[in-house]
């Protein structure tokens, strides 16, 4: 197991978590944004390899948001949004280091809570679904879609939003070699030579998540960066372990309350660090001083936040769903190196789950590291021009494109498509998360559906087929109704004001 | 009641079942929030005009057409050298720069060399690495 440490493996961690806390870091720019732009560096790194890299860049960039949380209110990541709550009040009066190294440990003890689960939790799930059938894996499919679209903020235009990935996750050729007739569909005249295999998934993450974040910030007019006068570290505020006396509960509370939200599919960071935070306040002994100040809401919403990271491989590595939208690029690596995540992939590729667990283990340890030790020094990454930073990734988005398939100009194409979509996704509403997971899960979602028909070639097989399927479909049933519920309680919670 | 639920697959249109049914559920969707939504989808315009008051067109705009530029001409001029990887060193150099200086707030020449040393070597660097060590060929 230990073989796999390399200094180069080391490194590369040890790089990509940094280069992830400096993206997380600057406002604008996600962990998302980071493993997309990095994804074609790992081509020629080998699965493990590649694969260190992106979940540095994962951990990293989910944890440097707290950087500007913290010191300047305005959250690195949409994760980080609830640190700003008691991180910035701490940061105000003169304690920004200690709010900061509060963050760190906090977000250490959320990655390890979560990496625990993932270990313990995805090879059993991965156990009990290589049982499945093509239609009991239909229903996980059509439940993730459900779950995600039921916890949009908005559940029709969510679920609009997903039903939308997959029709256009269908364009092209229904693939012979899963099972398919090899004819086209949805494919616009003139255009059968470019769309034959459809879009490119990773140019089309690439658009979603790199040139869209870049065209809405220019839309704004590309804020100005912040001056070193704007951040107040503090100069004489001292971090003492002894803050976390009393949190262990809290602490692990929203840790798993994180990787839970993390194994939903397409939620994301923010329901993680929102949720975290609302429980924390909610059993706090005094939660009049949540919001202004208090580090038990920095601890829930980092730990939560953090706790995120390994629950979203949970679905990804035992069922090959993805759990948020910076896991759907990881699709984009295995894809890279022709290997299929799902319910076999732990089975069949023990030394490369051997080497997430450990890479994730060490991207957290090296988190800290780099975070507690370095924290002044991350603060001032807020100030870099965003002048400078953006037309770099601007490039590195085209390079990936570019390279992904060896070299099709399409691809590029595909990118600006995509980016502008992605523009206009926020302008109309329409959530990018639930497209992704659809136009991810799509292709699988039709060869099971069909499948499922041609091989019973009756419809009821879907409810009939065994007790999972029922199962199934009460939480399918479960998760509709519920996001009904929520939204007629927030709509009823509206017009009482 | 066996025969409404028994259902035969075509092999031959196989390929169109699933995306008929998927394009019926967009359908029923589209029209459910057409429904819901027709007070704010009525007042879109006010919306849009409101969108396009407040954008900062020549950044938005010019970031657009820089970038249509940018990957217009980095196959033609690629192709005057083949398989060399010129076409992006060559245009992304300037592209990096014009970008930079679109996005920059404050235009003093001072400001400007830092940007025009990343137009620089950013590219290069890329264009070396993928170029050598990793042997990707680039337009």
């Amino acid at each position: 197991m230990f073989e796999i440490i390399t200094p180069l493996f080391l490194s590369l961690i040890v790089g990509g978590t940094l280069v992830g806390i400096i993206f997380g870091a600057i406002p604008g720019m996600t962990a998302t944004m980071a493993v997309a732009v990095c994804l074609p560096l790992t081509y020629s790194l080998g699965l493990d390899n590649g694969l260190a890299l992106l979940l540095g860049l994962y951990v990293g960039g989910i944890s440097g948001g707290l950087v500007p949380a913290i010191l300047l209110g305005i959250p690195g990541t949409p994760s980080s949004i609830t640190t700003t709550f008691d991180g910035y009040p701490m940061a105000k009066r003169g304690e920004g280091e200690k709010a900061l190294k509060i963050g760190v440990v906090a977000s250490l003890a959320g990655g390890l809570i979560s990496l625990l689960v993932l270990d313990l939790f995805a090879p059993t799930l991965a156990d009990f679904a290589i049982e499945f059938s093509y239609v009991e894996k239909f229903l996980i499919i059509f439940f993730a879609l459900t779950v995600m679209a039921a916890l949009s903020s908005d559940m029709l235009l969510g679920v609009f939003s997903g039903v939308l990935g997959i029709f256009v996750s269908l364009i092209g050729v229904y693939d012979i070699s899963k099972g398919g007739n090899g004819e086209m569909r949805l494919v616009p005249p003139g255009l059968g030579y470019w769309l034959e295999n459809g879009f490119s998934l990773l140019p089309v993450l690439i658009g979603l998540f790199g040139l869209a974040a870049i065209l809405e910030q220019a839309e704004i007019g590309v804020p100005k960066g912040h001056s070193t006068k704007d951040i107040k570290v503090g100069a004489h505020s001292r971090f003492s372990f002894n803050v976390f006396r009393g949190q262990s509960f809290n602490l692990l509370r929203s840790g798993l309350i994180g990787t839970f939200v993390g194994i939903l599919p397409g939620v994301g960071g923010s329901a993680a660090s929102i949720i975290s935070y609302t429980n924390a306040k909610t059993f706090s002994k005094t939660p009049e001083r949540f919001g202004k100040g208090e580090p038990a809401g920095i601890m829930a919403s980092e730990a939560g936040n953090n706790g995120l990271t390994g629950g979203a491989l949970v679905p990804l590595l035992s069922l090959g769903i993805p759990g948020d939208s910076t896991t759907a690029l990881l699709i984009g690596a295995f894809t890279l190196q022709g290997i299929q995540v799902g319910p076999l992939f732990i089975g069949n590729n023990p030394g490369t789950w051997d080497a997430m667990i450990i890479a994730m283990l060490i991207a957290n340890i090296a988190m800290f590291v780099l975070m507690y030790f370095a924290i002044r020094y991350f603060a001032l990454v807020v100030t870099i021009p965003k002048h400078i930073l953006f037309p770099v990734i601007l490039m590195m988005c085209v390079i990936g494109a570019y390279t992904i398939n060896y070299g099709i100009m399409f691809d590029v194409w595909t990118l600006l498509i995509f980016g502008i979509l992605g523009w206009l996704f926020t302008k109309i509403r329409l959530e990018v998360a639930p497209f992704i997971i659809g136009f991810i899960l799509g292709p699988s979602a039709e060869v099971y559906f069909v499948k499922s028909l041609e091989s019973f070639g009756t419809w009821t097989i879907f409810f009939t087929k065994s007790w999972i399927a029922i199962v199934l479909w009460v939480l399918i049933v479960g998760s509709i109704a519920g996001s009904i519920l929520m939204a007629r309680q927030k709509r009823r919670m509206e017009d009482h004001g | 009641m066996g025969n409404l639920t028994h259902v035969t697959i075509n092999f031959k249109t196989s390929h169109l079942i699933f995306p008929t049914i998927i394009a019926c559920v967009l359908g029923v969707l589209l029209v459910a929030i057409v429904i819901r939504d027709r007070k704010r989808i009525a007042a879109s315009g006010a919306y849009w005009r409101d969108t396009w008051g407040a954008m900062d067109k020549p950044r938005f705009l010019g970031a657009l057409a820089l970038t249509l530029v940018y990957f217009s001409l980095m196959v033609p001029v690629g192709n005057i050298w083949p398989n060399t990887g010129l076409g992006f060193l060559l245009c992304s150099i300037p592209y990096v720069l014009a970008t930079g200086i679109l996005f920059m707030h404050e235009r003093t020449p001072r400001a400007i060399l830092p940007l025009l040393i990343v137009a620089l070597v950013g590219p290069t660097f890329v264009w070396w690495l993928f170029t050598y060590p990793l042997f990707l060929t680039l337009p």
